[in-house]
């Protein structure tokens, strides 16, 4: 009997003119939004290796370490392969930290920031279809499930059997799923073939169990949506209510919540403003060049007789004070700003994390910050790449002040040329499955209690349902 | 067998929608049971088929009380509603071959359920069409056609003539005959006075819930049965002398 109920639920469904307009749109949408992201993906690996030949190029071609230490060195964010599917803050956040003795190194050059019209209508990746339209296409296919049949007289009419209504309801959330799935399953598997074959795009092993996880996730949070339907459907005794409902809890879901829960945690913890901390960033260096021009002078005038004697003996006393005193400085510079930058990143990231805490009780948020967390382009791994570029930042500035040091000519006046060959490079480890696995649970976690909620409620909204 | 004992329902806002009904359907009997909108018919049949619970009293089916055990008291139900939409995207087979399964016949083929639309007036260019096509009288057909292929002991009909034209309303009148000679009890809520005088062995008139007036086929006989369903649908009925009141 669960079998025919199923069967007739799958088939009712795809029969309606709903399953064929869902089903196109999905393919159209599906593989318009994998081909724009891999279309996306390839120009941002082109761009990242032009980026790193002419950083490289920029540096050799300076005259002087006095210049390249000027300009600093220019750390690219490799794109990430699955922002083919997840876009996440990528196209928000700068793809560059410019690393120098005397900045914070900080993500610039974002593709909002280049083009802001990219900003206004955001990306059209598959979370964003996922999260939106085939949240839409759950409620359009289950909206009706229950109370439909009830005014189609067909629930009475299956009930006048000997139907036990649990085998009923489930036969209904069972096949109703897989008419919604149906229209998924297809353009999905397509848009994998096509990151298979497609040139440019490798995606490792674990690329793959992150994807399939994503994918884990698309369908939970459909499912949220599904037993949501069938709960508010299993609740009304209108069909029209129960859509009008739905659309209600949707938008609330989807759009309110998540916004609503940035901006209370903007407001319950706030942060300092980033031109704050860059003022008191600039004002600590202004103090420090002051202080150290002062030292400097004063300990020329103090080894002024010594300069006399022995002049090769001064000069390379000389190299060395400003080596070692270049270095204790740019040391207290940083950990001026490290501090700083310490409490404006505790400070920042409890309000982030007051904020998708809260966000959390939206399917929705639970969505993107789980999918972002597996596709590795969310504020984590931005986070966490930005931590690496300013650990990177005092193994560069130790090997640029002793190149300056170094190089100081003080009978010719001139510095000798740069070589970078020595210069240590900037390495960056991006996240493991199994770490990020485990920042997602809690996602995972969420989407499924929503489910059974809702599921359950629908369960027990439907054995005791008026059917006349 | 169709049987209520002192039934009573009482819906939560307080209305008194049936009172004390008592009423026995025999086999092979058609009961026909009048009464204004809100009278109490169809609360009957949605206590029959356990759609509510009852306040007080029992309903038994074959002798099986259906608020103890209703999926064995449906097993002997088949049940035709006044205005089932159907399925709309199914064709008139797929829609009885569905309900066929949910009510247990498993073997029948798609020979079996043209014989039975057949049987119930449809035309045969409809089997295969979508539902959604269908007129309202063409949708109760098929109606018909699942109670019929059910084949259970006992038929309960809510106004299943309304929307059916005047060769479609002879056709089901033939079935429903067809039924009591199989020896079903049926049971049938209706207005439509011409067609239940026609095969009707008994009447009953509801008002308010409670059976005031209840007449055999041979009681039928010398009376005028439309001016016995004004009378007993008006307020306070002047009893005729030939009636029984009930209540």
């Amino acid at each position: 009997m669960l079998r025919d109920i199923i069967k007739k639920e799958i088939l009712d469904n795809i029969t309606s003119p709903k399953f064929v307009f869902t089903f196109l749109l999905c393919t159209i949408l599906i593989l318009l939004s994998i081909y724009t992201g891999v279309a996306n993906y390839r120009a941002e690996k082109k761009e990242y290796t032009a980026a790193l030949a002419l950083n490289k190029k920029n540096m050799e071609s300076q005259p002087n370490y006095n210049s390249l230490a000027g300009i600093g060195v220019k750390v690219s964010k490799p794109p990430q392969v699955l922002g083919t599917v997840v876009t996440g803050i990528e196209e928000a956040v700068g793809r560059v930290a410019p690393v120098n003795i005397a900045a914070d190194p900080n993500l610039i050059d974002s593709k909002y920031s280049s083009n802001p019209v990219f900003a206004v209508f955001g990306a059209l990746d598959l979370m964003f279809i996922v999260k939106i339209v085939l949240s839409l296409f759950a409620i359009l296919f289950t909206y009706d499930a229950i109370v439909g049949e009830k005014e189609k007289g067909t629930l009475k009419l299956a009930l006048s059997n000997d139907v036990p209504r649990d085998r009923l309801i489930l036969g209904k959330a069972i096949g109703g799923y897989i008419s919604l799935l149906l229209p998924l399953l297809i353009p999905l598997l397509l848009s994998l073939l096509f990151l298979l074959i497609v040139p440019d795009v490798s995606l490792g092993g674990q690329d793959w169990a992150r994807l399939l996880l994503i994918f884990l996730m698309f369908f939970l949070y459909l499912s949220v949506f599904f037993s949501l339907g069938l709960f508010v459907s299993a609740r009304t005794s209108r069909s029209s209510t129960s859509f009008l409902v739905l659309l209600f809890v949707w938008v609330i879901i989807v759009m309110v919540i998540p916004k609503v829960a940035v901006i209370t945690a903007g407001q319950v913890k706030p942060i300092p403003s980033v031109h704050e901390i860059t003022a008191k960033k600039d004002a600590f260096l202004q103090q420090v060049q002051v202080e150290g021009q002062k030292t400097v002078r004063e300990w020329v005038t103090k080894n002024q007789a010594d300069a006399g004697k022995d002049p090769k003996a001064w000069q390379e006393k000389f190299r060395q004070f400003i080596q070692d005193y270049q270095q204790q400085l740019t040391t207290k510079i940083d950990e001026s700003n490290a501090a700083l930058e310490r409490d404006y990143q505790q400070k920042k990231r409890a309000q982030q994390s007051l904020a998708v805490n809260l966000s959390r009780i939206s399917p929705a948020s639970a969505l993107t910050f789980g999918s972002m967390t597996l596709a590795r382009t969310g504020v984590d791994e931005f986070d966490r790449f930005l931590a690496s570029v300013r650990a990177y930042k005092p193994i560069y500035t130790k090997w640029i002040n002793s190149k300056l040091g170094e190089s100081i000519n003080f009978q010719t006046g001139e510095q000798s040329k740069i070589k970078i060959d020595d210069m240590p490079q900037h390495v960056y480890e991006p996240e493991w499955l199994s770490r990020s696995l485990v920042r997602a649970i809690p996602d995972f976690a969420l989407l499924t209690v929503m489910i059974i909620v809702f599921f359950v409620g629908a369960y027990v909204s439907f054995l005791h349902y008026d059917v006349r | 067998m169709l049987e209520t004992i002192n039934l009573t329902k009482r819906y939560e806002d307080g209305e008194l929608a049936l009172d004390g009904l008592t009423v026995k359907v025999e086999p092979g009997e058609i009961f026909c049971m009048f009464g204004a909108n809100g009278a109490g018919k169809t609360t009957t049949i949605n206590l029959f088929l356990n759609f509510i619970p009852p306040t007080s009293g029992t309903a038994l089916v074959e002798g099986i009380d259906v608020a103890k055990d209703p999926l064995k008291a449906k097993r002997h139900v088949s049940f035709v509603s006044e205005n089932v939409m159907l399925y709309g995207n199914f064709t008139a087979i797929q829609n009885l071959d569905y309900f066929s399964k949910l009510a247990g016949k498993r073997n029948l083929t798609k020979k079996d359920y043209a014989a039975v639309l057949d049987r119930v007036g449809l035309q045969k260019e409809a089997f295969d069409r979508r539902v959604k096509n269908f007129s309202k009288g063409m949708r109760q057909k098929l109606g018909i056609a699942i109670a019929v292929v059910k084949d259970a002991a006992n038929v309960l009909l809510d106004e299943p003539t309304s929307g059916l034209d005047p060769q479609s309303g002879r056709e089901f009148l033939e079935i429903l005959v067809q039924m009591r000679d199989q020896g079903k009890s049926v049971f049938m809520s209706t207005h439509d006075i011409f067609r239940a005088k026609l095969i009707a062995d008994r009447i009953g008139f509801m008002r308010k819930g409670k059976l005031v007036m209840m007449k055999t086929v041979q009681d039928l006989a010398h009376e005028d049965l439309t001016d016995l369903y004004i009378q007993y649908m008006e307020e306070q009925p002047t009893a005729s002398p030939n009636a029984s009141p009930l209540a």
